[in-house]
C-alpha cells in the first residue's frame, strides 16, 4: 500500500518535471568492490529516492542535472554526488569507522562508541591490511596509545611482548586475549581473519576479573554480512628480507693493529708484527646475513550471507625464511577458519567460529655467548670462513676463548624442528527471551598439540664447549586444552530518558594438559634424517633419567554482573563486579571480588554548550576499579617433593626425593587498582578526533615469585626455590594522547593522519621482606645488573657511574682507590664516581644508571588516497629507553665495534673510551659506559598501492584489483649501536640487556588484492 | 510450540550449569602426580630416597674447597680477568664484605644440606623398620658435615634440633655459640659412629670410620679454635684428648692405609681407595650450566682450576682459577715426591711436551693445582666439560687422620705417638725413611702443621688450619685479625633476620 503511494507520488512528480528529466542508474559498492544492498539513494532536499537491490543496483527516474544524490548506509560514510549528465554512476562508499554509532565490544557485550566510559582503543582491519603484520601483535605498535610492543628477536616466529600501560608486575605482564569471547592467543591468528582489535586499558576490564590486571585485548573475527553476495577475496604478497642493521666492526687491518696495541699495553708480544697485506679480511656479518631472503603470504577468504545465514571461510599460508640461516630459522604458518551465523528462529541466533592453526618453526642459537650472531660480531676479521679444503675454519682456542666458534659451521650444524597444531573456536547462542532480555551462552575451546625435536650432532669445533662427542636427539610432545563456558543474560530497558542495561552471568574456565620429554642417544650415521628416538638405541649413562613429564589442571569459576545506566544519553554510569574462584591459591584465599565503576558525561549535548562550530562532540570519562592477576607458578601453596635429589654411589647416579618450592599457604591475588580520567572530542565537522587519558595503575600485593628468603630455609637446594609471596607494590602513571584528522577533500583525494603519544612513569613503591630483587646477566661472572627496588623503576640498571678517563697517574693518585673492583687503575682507565663519598670505590658506589622503560612512546600514521593511488606510512618512536650493550665478547682476541678506534692513547687523547689492554683493568665492570640511550624512531611500514580501473578488472571478473609495493621496517633512526633498540627479552627485571638481539628484517614486498 | 522448547532448553542449561559446576567445589581439585612432602616417610624406601637428597648437597661443597684455597696463601684467584667472579677475587684479596654472592652460596648451600638432613630427622619416628638407625645415622653424619662447614665459615649459626627451619625462624632463632655448634656436631657424630656400618653398602656412603674421623677432626678444630681464636683454654685439653682417642680408633680398627704412590690417590683409578676415609662423589655423565651450579653432578672446582684453552696430553682445559703461588711451591722440601703431584709447573710441562698450548690469563703464576685440574675425559662426559669433571673430592684421607692424630697427641703431651703418625706420612712422601722427624713439643707442633700444609696443598684445608692455629695474620696478605677468622654473614641474611642476628665482628 505504502509503495503504491510512493509510486503514485513519484509518478506525479515526474509529470511535473517532465522535459528536463531523465533516468539515472548505478551500482553502489564498498571500497573493496563488494556491492552493497539496501543503500538508501535520495535526491537531496526531496522525498525522491530508492534503495539498492541485492546486487547494489539502483535506478532513479526523473532526475535533473544539478541535483544532488545522497547515498547513505549504516556503518558507511554518507556520500553526496552532484548529477552532471551522467546516466550511470559507479559509487563506492567508505566504511565509517569513526562513526559514533560504531559499536565497540567491551566484554560480555557491546556498546556504542559514544557511550563508552572506559579507556578503549580500537584497531580496525584496514590498519591490519596496511601493516601486514606477520604476527598480530605487531599491529599494535604505534597504532594504539598506551600499548608498547617489543620483539624478543627478529627471527621468524619469535615471541612478541605486549605491555599495556607499563610494566606493573615482576611476574607475567601479558595482557589477556579474548577472541570472540573465548580465551585465545593473539600471535597465532591470521591477521586477515581479524575485523577489529579492541584494547581495554582501564578498570572497565574488571568484568574479566582475576586475569584482567594486565589489560585485555578483545579480538572480533570477520563475519559474513546478511543479504550479501558471496565476496571472494584473494590477497598475496611476496617479499624479500634483509637485515635492518649491521654493526660497524673492525676490518682485519684495524683489528690486527688494535690487538697489537692491546697486547703491547698488557706487556705481551705483538700478535701481528707485520700489518701489511692483512687487508679487510672477512666481514662475518656479510657471511651470516642472507640477501633477498624470501617471505610469501597467500590468503583466500569467502564471505556472504542470506536472510538468515551468514558465513565466512578463509585459509592462509605464510612462509618466512630467516635472514640468518634461511630455512634453518624459518617459520611456516597455515590457518583455516569457518565462521557461521544463523538465525535459527526469530528469537534464537547461533554464532560459531572455528580456527585451525598449524605452524612450524626452526631456530638457531640466539642470545648470549652461544648465539650465531655474537659469534659473527666477535669473530676476528682476520679469520676466513673456510679453510683451503673448503671446510669450515675451526676457530683457535687461546685468547679467543672456549666459546667462540665459526658461526657458519654453527648454522650448518644446528638442527631443530618445532611444529604446533591448534584447533580453537566457539559456539554461541543468543536467545531473545523477552523483548528486553537476551540470554547468551557460549562455549569456547582451545586444543593444541605440539612436537619439538632437537638434534645434538657429534661435532668437533676444536676443543670448544659446544663440541659434542655423543649424538643425541631430544623430543617433546605437549598437549594443552581448555574450555570456557559463558552463560549470561543481558537486560535492556528504556523508559523515557532513562536507559538501563544489565548483564549478569557466569564463566567456567578449565585448562589442562600434559607434556612428555625424552632424549635418545647414538643417532645412526650422525645425521638429522635419522634423528629420532625410534632409531636411537644407545642407553644413557647409569642413573641419568632421559625422560620427564608433567600434567596440569587449573580451573576458575566466575560470576559477574554489570549495570550501565544513562540519562538522556549524556550522563552515563556503569558499575560492575566479578567474583572469581581459582585453583591457583590456597584454601581461604581462593575467592576474590573485583568491583569497578565508570562514568561519562557528554558535554556537547548540554544546552549550555551550544552549537559550537569547532567542537562537535565532547565527552568526559572516568573509571576506577580493582582487577586481578593470577599468573604465577601453580600449586605455590603446598609443599611438594619436586626438588632434585641426585647423588653418586658406586660411581653411578642415584636419584631420590627432595622438597621443591617453599610453600606459601597465604598466597592470594595480585590486585591492580586502576584509575583513569579521559576526554574524547570531535572537532571541525568531525574531521579531527582527540582522545586524552590520564591514568594511575597501582599494582598491590604484587605476587613475587621466588622472592629471596633466608638461606636457612633451604631454598637454594637443587630443584628447590623460594616461595611466591604477595610482597610488593608497583605504580605506573601516565598520560595518553591521540589525535587524528580525516578528510575527503574530493572524490579523488582523501587523507588521514593520526598521532598518538604515551608518557609513562614507573615506580616500585613497596617490597616486603627484602630490600631489592635482582635479575639479568651482564658479562661473565659479574653481579646481576638489574634491580627492583623501592623508589626506582622496576628493572632499573644498577652499576657504577663513570666520570671520564684518567689522563695521567696524578689523576689516578688523586682519586679514591678503585682496587676493590679488582685491579689497580692506570692512566687510560675509567674514573668511577665515589657516589657515597667514603673515599673508596667499591660495590657501595653503585647507583641507578638507567632503565629500559621508555619515558614516551608515540606513533605517527599517514594515509593518502588520490584517484587510483593509495599511500600509507606508519612510524613508531620510543624515547628514553636505555639498553645495555652486552653482545661484546670478553675474550681478549675478539673483534670489536669500531668505536674503539677512538680509544684513549695518551694524555688528552679522549675522555670517552678507555685504553685497550690484555692486562688487568676494571674497565669492564657494569657502568654507565655499557648503558646506551636506545631511543629510536622507526618507519614501520610504507606502502604505495594502485587500484586498477574497474573496467579493466571486470574483464577478469574481479570487482576490485589492487597491486601494491610495500616496505616493512624501512629505517630506524637511533644512536644505539646494537642491532635493535626496540628489542627486549620482556623480563621485568633483566629486560633491556642486549645479548645480540637478532635484528628485525627489513622487508620489501609486492602484492595484490583481488576481490570477486 | 518452538518457543517453549527453547525456553525449556535454556532453563535446563542454566539450571544444570549452576548445579553441576557452579559451586566452589569446582576449584577444589587434587594435585595430580605430586607427592606432598608432609605425608611422606611411610616406608623404608621413602627414607632412603630422602637420604639421597641429603647427600646431594655434599657436591656443592666444591665452592668451599675452591674458596678455602683462594682465601689461604696457597693460591691466587686468577680467572679470565680481575673482575671474573668478583666474589672469588675479593676472598682472595681478603677484601670480602657481607655483599658477596660466592660466600652467600656457602651459607645457602650448607644450610640447604642441614635442612634436607633435618627433613629426615623431623620424621624419624614416623615408622619403625629394621635398619632405620643406619639411615638416621647417615642423616646425622651429613648434618654434622654441613654444620662443621658452617661453623668453620661463619662461626655461630642458628640451629633447630631435629626439625626443619620454617619461615620466620630467622627472626626468632638465635645463632648458637661456636661451642654449642661443636657440641651438636659431636653429638651427631657420636651417634653416627655407634650406628653406622664399618663397611659402606655403596662407595660414597658415610661409614663408622668416616664418622669417627670427622668426630676427631671436629674435636681437634674446636680445641685449637678455643686455644687460638677464642683464647679460652678451659676445655681445649680435654678436646685434644678426645680427638686423639677418636682418631686412634680409626687408626686401630677401620682398616685404612696410606696409598704408597701419592700420585695414585688423585687419579680416577685411585678413587675410593684404601686411603679414602670419606670421599665426595662426582660424575661427568650429566651436563650442567653456570647459572645453577648446586645441581651439577660434577666437581665444578676442578674445571675452574684448569689451565685455560689447554691443548695437549693428559689434562683438559679449564677456567684458570686457583693458581698456586711461588710460596707454596717453595714450601716443599727437596726430595718431597708430593711436589710434582701437587703442582703442575707449566713451563716444565711445556718443555716436556712441546705440543702443549694454553692461554695465560689473570694472575698467571706458571703453576696449576695438579691434584684437582681436569684430566682427559671419557666418552660419556657431558657438556659443559668445565663444569662436569668427575674427580671425587677426597674429603678425609687417612693421611689427614694420621696428621690430626699427631697434632692431638702432641697437644696432649704424647709426642712419641705423634711422631709415629707424622713419620708414616713422611715416609710415604719421600719414599724412604731418611726424612723422619725427631722433634718434640712446639717444634714438633710446627713440623706437623708444616706437614699438613704440603700434604694437603690444593685440598681446601689451609685457610682453616691457619685460622684455628692462630697463624692466619702472619701468613695471609691482607688478613685482618679479629675479623677474617670467619666470613661475614651475607647481608641479605642480616636483613631477613630483622635484628635477630648480628654481623660477625668488624664486617
Amino acid at each position: 500500500m505504502k509503495s503504491l503511494l510512493v509510486s503514485f507520488f513519484l509518478c506525479f512528480a515526474s509529470i511535473l518535471t517532465y522535459g528536463q528529466d531523465y533516468e539515472i542508474k548505478g551500482v553502489v559498492s564498498d571500497n573493496s568492490g563488494t556491492p552493497l544492498p539496501g543503500v538508501s539513494v535520495v535526491i537531496k532536499n526531496t522525498d525522491k529516492g530508492a534503495s539498492t537491490d541485492f546486487d547494489g543496483n539502483f535506478a532513479l527516474s526523473n532526475v535533473k542535472n544539478g541535483e544532488t544524490l545522497v547515498f547513505s548506509y549504516l556503518g558507511f560514510a554518507t556520500k553526496e554526488i552532484v548529477i552532471k549528465n551522467s546516466t550511470f554512476l559507479n559509487v563506492s562508499l567508505n566504511e565509517d569507522t569513526e562513526s559514533l554509532d560504531e559499536v565497540v565490544v567491551v566484554g560480555y557485550g557491546t556498546q556504542k562508541k559514544r557511550e563508552v566510559t572506559g579507556a578503549v582503543s580500537v584497531v580496525d582491519s584496514k590498519t591490519l591490511e596496511d601493516l601486514k603484520p606477520v604476527k598480530m601483535e605487531q599491529a599494535l605498535q604505534g597504532t594504539v596509545s598506551g600499548v608498547n610492543v617489543t620483539t624478543t628477536s627478529g627471527s621468524p616466529g619469535a615471541d612478541i611482548n605486549i605491555r599495556i600501560r607499563g610494566i606493573a608486575t615482576n611476574g607475567d605482564n601479558k595482557p589477556l586475549t579474548i577472541i570472540d569471547g573465548y580465551v585465545g592467543e593473539l600471535g597465532l591468528l591470521n591477521p586477515n581473519d581479524v575485523e577489529t582489535i579492541t584494547v581495554l586499558k582501564d578498570a572497565q576490564a574488571a568484568i574479566y576479573g582475576s586475569t584482567a590486571a594486565n589489560g585485555v585485548i578483545l579480538i572480533t573475527t570477520k563475519m559474513g554480512k546478511k543479504n550479501a553476495k558471496a565476496k571472494i577475496s584473494f590477497n598475496s604478497y611476496v617479499g624479500f628480507q634483509e637485515t635492518s642493521r649491521k654493526l660497524n666492526v673492525l676490518n682485519a687491518t684495524e683489528y690486527a693493529a688494535l690487538l697489537n696495541e692491546s697486547y703491547a699495553n698488557g706487556g705481551d708480544p705483538l700478535p701481528y708484527p707485520n700489518l701489511s697485506g692483512i687487508g679487510n679480511g672477512t666481514d662475518w656479518q656479510d657471511e651470516v646475513f642472507g640477501d633477498a631472503v624470501p617471505i610469501i603470504s597467500h590468503d583466500l577468504s569467502m564471505s556472504g550471507g542470506s536472510e538468515k545465514i551468514t558465513y565466512a571461510i578463509s585459509g592462509s599460508h605464510l612462509d618466512q625464511e630467516g635472514i640468518i640461516g634461511g630455512k634453518k630459522s624459518g617459520f611456516l604458518r597455515n590457518t583455516a577458519r569457518i565462521s557461521l551465523g544463523a538465525e535459527l528462529s526469530e528469537k534464537l541466533k547461533l554464532k560459531s567460529n572455528v580456527i585451525y592453526t598449524y605452524f612450524n618453526r626452526k631456530s638457531l642459537p640466539e642470545g648470549g655467548n652461544a648465539s650465531v650472531l655474537m659469534n659473527a660480531v666477535n669473530a676476528p676479521s682476520t679469520l676466513s670462513p673456510y679453510d683451503t679444503n673448503g671446510d669450515f675454519t675451526i676457530f683457535p682456542l687461546g685468547r679467543l676463548g672456549n666459546e667462540m666458534i665459526n658461526p657458519l659451521s654453527q648454522i650448518e650444524n644446528s638442527y631443530n624442528d618445532y611444529n604446533f597444531k591448534k584447533l580453537s573456536g566457539n559456539f554461541g547462542l543468543d536467545y531473545q527471551l523477552l523483548d528486553e532480555l537476551v540470554i547468551t551462552s557460549s562455549i569456547g575451546f582451545n586444543t593444541s598439540n605440539s612436537e619439538g625435536k632437537s638434534f645434538a650432532k657429534i661435532i668437533d669445533y676444536g676443543g670448544k664447549v659446544f663440541d659434542v662427542t655423543r649424538s643425541s636427539v631430544s623430543q617433546n610432545a605437549v598437549n594443552n586444552n581448555d574450555y570456557s563456558f559463558d552463560l549470561y543474560a543481558t537486560y535492556i530497558k528504556e523508559i523515557a530518558d532513562h536507559k538501563i542495561v544489565g548483564t549478569l552471568g557466569n564463566t567456567i574456565f578449565k585448562e589442562w594438559g600434559n607434556g612428555l620429554y625424552a632424549t635418545g642417544y647414538d643417532i645412526p650415521n650422525n645425521t638429522w634424517s635419522n634423528a629420532d628416538i625410534s632409531l636411537a638405541n644407545g642407553a644413557p649413562a647409569p642413573g641419568v633419567i632421559p625422560v620427564g613429564s608433567y600434567t596440569f589442571d587449573e580451573r576458575k569459576l566466575s560470576y559477574f554482573g554489570r549495570v550501565q545506566y544513562d540519562f538522556k544519553g549524556k550522563y552515563l554510569v556503569s558499575a560492575m563486579i566479578r567474583r572469581d574462584a581459582s585453583t591457583k591459591f590456597g584454601p581461604g584465599n581462593k575467592v576474590a571480588y573485583f568491583p569497578s565503576f565508570t562514568a561519562g558525561w557528554i558535554l556537547s549535548d548540554e544546552s549550555f554548550f551550544g552549537k559550537s562550530s569547532v567542537i562537535n562532540f565532547m565527552k568526559l570519562r572516568g573509571s576506577y576499579g580493582t582487577l586481578g592477576n593470577d599468573r604465577i607458578p601453580t600449586n605455590g601453596y603446598i609443599s611438594q617433593l619436586s626438588g632434585e635429589a641426585t647423588y653418586v654411589f658406586d660411581g653411578a647416579l642415584v636419584n631420590g626425593v627432595a622438597t621443591g618450592q617453599i610453600p606459601n599457604p597465604d598466597l592470594k591475588w595480585e590486585e591492580a587498582q586502576k584509575f583513569d580520567v579521559g576526554l574524547d572530542m570531535k572537532l571541525l565537522n568531525n574531521k579531527v578526533n582527540v582522545v586524552a587519558d590520564y591514568f594511575i595503575d597501582t599494582r598491590a600485593d604484587l605476587l613475587i615469585p621466588y622472592i629471596p628468603v633466608s638461606g636457612i630455609l633451604g631454598a637454594a637446594a637443587p630443584g628447590a626455590s623460594s616461595p611466591t609471596i604477595n610482597a610488593g607494590t608497583v605504580k605506573n602513571s601516565g598520560l595518553e594522547f591521540s589525535i587524528d584528522y580525516k578528510n575527503n577533500f574530493s572524490d579523488d583525494f582523501s587523507m588521514s593522519i593520526g598521532y598518538n603519544v604515551t608518557f609513562l612513569k614507573n615506580e616500585v613503591t613497596e617490597i616486603n621482606g627484602t630490600d631489592f630483587i635482582e635479575g639479568g646477566v651482564f658479562s661473565i661472572g659479574q653481579p646481576a645488573p638489574s634491580r627492583m627496588e623501592v623508589g626506582q623503576p622496576i628493572g632499573y640498571f644498577y652499576g657504577y657511574q663513570t666520570d671520564g678517563i684518567f689522563q695521567n697517574q696524578a689523576e689516578v693518585d688523586a682519586h679514591p682507590s678503585q682496587a676493590d673492583l679488582g685491579a689497580q687503575s692506570a692512566p687510560g682507565d675509567f674514573r668511577y664516581v665515589d657516589t657515597n663519598n667514603d673515599n673508596v670505590i667499591d660495590v657501595k658506589d653503585r647507583v641507578n644508571i638507567g632503565d629500559p622503560i621508555p619515558e614516551a612512546t608515540m606513533g605517527l600514521n599517514l594515509q593518502f588516497n588520490y584517484k587510483a593511488l593509495d599511500f600509507s606510512m606508519y612510524t613508531f618512536a620510543s624515547v628514553g629507553n636505555d639498553m645495555v650493550r652486552n653482545y661484546e665478547s670478553i675474550a681478549p682476541d675478539a673483534n670489536q665495534l669500531n668505536y674503539v678506534l677512538d680509544r684513549w692513547r695518551g694524555e688528552g687523547s679522549t675522555n670517552t673510551n678507555p685504553r685497550v689492554t690484555t692486562g688487568a683493568s676494571v674497565n669492564n665492570v657494569f657502568s654507565t659506559y655499557y648503558v646506551e640511550d636506545a631511543s629510536y624512531v622507526r618507519i614501520q611500514n610504507i606502502q604505495l598501492g594502485y587500484t586498477i580501473n574497474s573496467k579493466v578488472s571486470e574483464k577478469i571478473g574481479a570487482t576490485k584489483l589492487r597491486v601494491y609495493a610495500s616496505a616493512n621496517n624501512l629505517y630506524t633512526f637511533t644512536k644505539y649501536r646494537g642491532y635493535d633498540p626496540g628489542a627486549s627479552s620482556g623480563a621485568p627485571i633483566g629486560g633491556g640487556i642486549d645479548d645480540g638481539f637478532y635484528p628485525i628484517p627489513r622487508t620489501y614486498m609486492v602484492g595484490l588484492n583481488i576481490n570477486f | 510450540m518452538k518457543k517453549y522448547i527453547f525456553i525449556t532448553i535454556s532453563i535446563i542449561a542454566v539450571f544444570s550449569a549452576l548445579t553441576i559446576s557452579c559451586t566452589d567445589d569446582f576449584v577444589d581439585r587434587p594435585v595430580e602426580y605430586s607427592i606432598d612432602s608432609e605425608n611422606y616417610f611411610n616406608s623404608q624406601a621413602e627414607y632412603e630416597s630422602a637420604l639421597i637428597g641429603a647427600y646431594d648437597l655434599l657436591q656443592s661443597t666444591f665452592v668451599n674447597v675452591l674458596m678455602g684455597e683462594f682465601a689461604s696463601d696457597n693460591t691466587v684467584c686468577g680467572g679470565n680477568g680481575p673482575t671474573d667472579v668478583p666474589g672469588y677475587q675479593q676472598v682472595d684479596d681478603m677484601i670480602h664484605t657481607p655483599v658477596n654472592t660466592e660466600i652467600k652460596k656457602v651459607w645457602d648451600w650448607m644450610f640447604a644440606g642441614v635442612q634436607r638432613s633435618n627433613y629426615i630427622l623431623e620424621f624419624k619416628d614416623n615408622i619403625e623398620f629394621e635398619g632405620k638407625n643406619q639411615i638416621i645415622a647417615e642423616a646425622r653424619f651429613l648434618r654434622a658435615y654441613y654444620h662443621f662447614e658452617l661453623v668453620k665459615w661463619f662461626g655461630p649459626i642458628p640451629m633447630k634440633g631435629d626439625a626443619r627451619f620454617t619461615p620466620g625462624d630467622e627472626t626468632s632463632i638465635p645463632r648458637s655459640s661456636v661451642t654449642d655448634v661443636y657440641a651438636a656436631i659431636e653429638d651427631d657424630l657420636i651417634f653416627a659412629s655407634e650406628n653406622l656400618n664399618p663397611m659402606p653398602s655403596q662407595a660414597g656412603r658415610a661409614t663408622r670410620g668416616a664418622a669417627l674421623a670427622l668426630l676427631g677432626k671436629a674435636y681437634l678444630y674446636e680445641a685449637s679454635y678455643l686455644d687460638n681464636v677464642l683464647n679460652s683454654e678451659s676445655n681445649s685439653g680435654e678436646k685434644y684428648q678426645l680427638a686423639a682417642l677418636r682418631l686412634q680408633q680409626v687408626i686401630d680398627n677401620e682398616g685404612y692405609s696410606l696409598v704408597s704412590d701419592f700420585n695414585d690417590i688423585f687419579e680416577m683409578a685411585g678413587e675410593n681407595g684404601p686411603e679414602s676415609v670419606f670421599e665426595i662423589q662426582y660424575t661427568d655423565v650429566e651436563g650442567g650450566s653456570y647459572g645453577y651450579m648446586q645441581a651439577i653432578e660434577g666437581n665444578v672446582a676442578v674445571g675452574f682450576a684448569g689451565p685455560n684453552s689447554y691443548e695437549g696430553p693428559f689434562f683438559e682445559s679449564g677456567n684458570n682459577f686457583n693458581l698456586p703461588t711461588q710460596k707454596i711451591v717453595d714450601a716443599f722440601e727437596d726430595g718431597d715426591l708430593r711436589k710434582e703431584v701437587t703442582i703442575l709447573d707449566m713451563d716444565a710441562w711445556v718443555i716436556e711436551h712441546p705440543e702443549v698450548t694454553y692461554t695465560k690469563q689473570n694472575e698467571h703464576t706458571g703453576y696449576f693445582n695438579r691434584k684437582y685440574i681436569p684430566r682427559k675425559r671419557s666418552e660419556d662426559a657431558a657438556q659443559d666439560y668445565k663444569l662436569t669433571n668427575p674427580n671425587n673430592y677426597r674429603a678425609i684421607r687417612y693421611a689427614d687422620v694420621l696428621l690430626m692424630a699427631a697434632e692431638a697427641y702432641n697437644k696432649s703431651g704424647n709426642d712419641p705417638q705423634a711422631l709415629i703418625n707424622l713419620n708414616l706420612v713422611r715416609d710415604r712422601a719421600f719414599g724412604d725413611e731418611n726424612h723422619r722427624i725427631t722433634m718434640t713439643d712446639t717444634n714438633l707442633y710446627n713440623a706437623i702443621l708444616a706437614e699438613r700444609r704440603v700434604e694437603f696443598a690444593g685440598e681446601g684445608f689451609r685457610f682453616f688450619d691457619l685460622v684455628r692455629t692462630g697463624r692466619a695474620a702472619q701468613e695471609i696478605d691482607g688478613f685482618t685479625p679479629n675479623k677474617n677468622e670467619v666470613f661475614p654473614i651475607p647481608l641479605e641474611e642480616i636483613q631477613f633476620a630483622g635484628g635477630n642476628w648480628s654481623q660477625n665482628q668488624n664486617y
